[in-house]
């Protein structure tokens, strides 16, 4: 800090740019962090309706195989998830991964993680839809695939919708995990600050703007959920 | 007690649905145990009796919702499944399936209608996405049949908005829609309080001075005797007695009958 001054005369001059440097950085972060955070989305949610499916399977094998998928990636750490996958290719096959893999990595794991709390979202989401509803869809001659497409899936995503937004903000936050793996998203990037700057100022703002985040979020869910809101079951 | 020839009506036409020896088991308990009876056009046909009789597994079988173990069941010309001479049934191809379909409506005791479609969405889509009718005309034929059930003006609400009673008349258009040749109803008031009940039987009776042919399984031993021409009581999986309904109501041969009608005040 004192050595800086040294280039700044003006201590106020010198504590705006410094505080524009850290916005600089701390918003390069977000950048891979809502990167990681939209990739996992993307990934996640249409990979959750596998694992439901395979969870829901009348093939047994099919049906144990997902529900041991969901046990190991809801029982262990996320943090840990990351690790295995960056470092496993190399202990487990002697693999030299190129730079770019961590963040392949970071984005495997946490679409694997996801996907396996989402599948069991819409599992229960499925599974809570009364019988008379695929009765009466079956004796009017829906077909099975009009019958889930028009007739449960809407009505599933209105049941779920809040258990979904609370994953969703979670993942928010869960982003900051990536830091193990030596991605320089938000949380990594405060955190050298700080170190840096002696001060906890970077994680305050970091801290801020994980909240705007999550209240955007928020407000989107809102609105979705006020566009269903016209009936209740 | 439930031979095949006296089931038989001997409808004046082809009979709207036939069903021969139905036998139907779940594990070891076995619900329907040789079941025959024959529907004629125009016939309403009313069933009543003791709880846990396979009433309900009966229509589930006719609706094919389950399928039945062994016996035969055909909607006019088209024969859903034949006994095989062994007591199995076997049921006709996809085809024979989709088009014995399109013969029959049911109406549930929970109505079942789809919560997050309007009232008239849930009497026209199925036209739309099934039977490939044109918007306009289902939705022509969707207003015509809601105000025939004394629904005009709830076209756009959703279901949670309106009354159980309400409820079931919207499910009874949107079985109707499908111009079905028989309408089966499973206890179609049995969750609506006596107002409410009333109002869904009015409109029942209605279909049945139009002569639409019907099958109501039912609690309801006045609405039986006086809307239903026929009636079979039916007891531990068999047809105890069956005929005309009022002389079934009126003046039972069978003690079980006896005994079951007794327990209501009518
Ligand atoms: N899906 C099923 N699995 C196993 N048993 C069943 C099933 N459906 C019905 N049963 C059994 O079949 C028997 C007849 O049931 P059903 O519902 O057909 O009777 P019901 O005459 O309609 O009675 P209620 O007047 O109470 O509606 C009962 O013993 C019931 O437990
Ligand atoms: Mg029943």
């Amino acid at each position: 800090m004192q050595e800086r001054s040294l280039f700044f005369a003006d201590r106020e001059r010198w504590v705006a740019v410094e505080f524009g440097v850290m916005l600089g950085l701390l918003g390069e972060g977000l950048m891979l962090t809502a990167q990681i955070f939209v990739v996992t989305l993307i990934g996640s949610l249409p990979l959750g309706v596998v694992v439901a499916l395979c969870r829901m399977s009348r093939f047994a094998p099919l049906a144990w195989l997902a529900k041991f998928y969901i046990s190991i990636l809801r029982g262990t750490p996320l943090m840990l998830q990351l690790m295995a996958i960056m470092f496993g290719p190399y202990y487990l096959f002697g693999l030299q991964m190129g730079p770019d893999w961590k963040f392949i990595a970071c984005d495997i794991g946490f679409i694997l993680n996801y996907a396996a709390y989402f599948g069991e979202i819409y599992r229960s989401g499925i599974q809570s839809i009364p019988r008379g509803q695929y009765e009466a869809a079956e004796v009017l001659g829906y077909t099975r695939a009009q019958t889930f497409m028009k007739i449960v899936l809407p009505q599933v995503i209105k049941r779920i919708l809040p258990a979904m937004g609370n994953e969703i903000i979670t993942l928010v936050k869960d982003t900051s995990l990536a830091f193990v793996l030596g991605i320089a998203e938000m949380f990594s990037q405060a955190k050298a600050l700080a170190a840096r700057e002696v001060s906890m100022i970077p994680y305050a703002v970091a801290a801020l703007i994980y909240w705007v985040f999550c209240l955007l979020i928020e407000f989107i869910l809102n609105r979705v959920e006020k566009r269903m809101d016209y009936y209740h079951d | 007690m439930t031979d095949a020839v006296s089931a038989r009506n001997a409808c004046a036409a082809d009979a709207v649905v036939t069903l021969e020896g139905a036998t139907k088991s779940f594990g070891a308990n076995q619900v329907l145990k040789g079941i025959s009876l024959e529907v004629c056009e125009g016939d309403v046909l009313a069933i009543i009796g003791p709880s846990g009789g396979g009433k309900s597994t009966l229509l589930r079988c006719l609706t094919m919702l389950e399928t039945l173990d062994g016996g035969s069941l055909s909607y006019g010309d088209v024969r859903v499944c034949a006994d095989d001479g062994g007591g199995r049934a076997i049921y006709g191809g996809k085809d024979v399936i989709r088009e014995a379909k399109t013969r029959f409506g049911l109406v549930f005791q929970d109505f079942n209608l789809f919560p997050h479609y309007t009232v008239l969405k849930n009497v026209t889509d199925p036209l739309v996405s099934v039977h490939k009718v044109a918007k306009a005309e289902a939705e022509e034929r969707g207003r015509e049949l809601l105000r025939k059930m004394g629904l005009s003006g709830k076209e756009d609400m959703v279901p949670c908005e309106l009354s159980g009673g309400q409820q079931q008349r919207v499910a009874i258009a949107r079985a109707l829609a499908m111009n079905p040749q028989v309408l089966y109803f499973d206890e179609p008031t049995s969750a609506l309080d006596p107002e409410l009940t009333r109002e869904v039987l009015r409109v029942i009776r209605e279909l049945a001075e139009e002569r639409m042919t019907m099958v109501i399984v039912t609690h309801e031993m006045a609405f039986a005797r006086d809307v239903a021409d026929k009636l079979i009581f039916m007891d531990g999986g068999q047809v105890v007695e069956r005929g005309r309904a009022a002389d079934v109501i009126n003046a039972p041969k069978h003690e079980r009958t006896r005994a079951f009608l007794s327990g209501y005040a009518s």
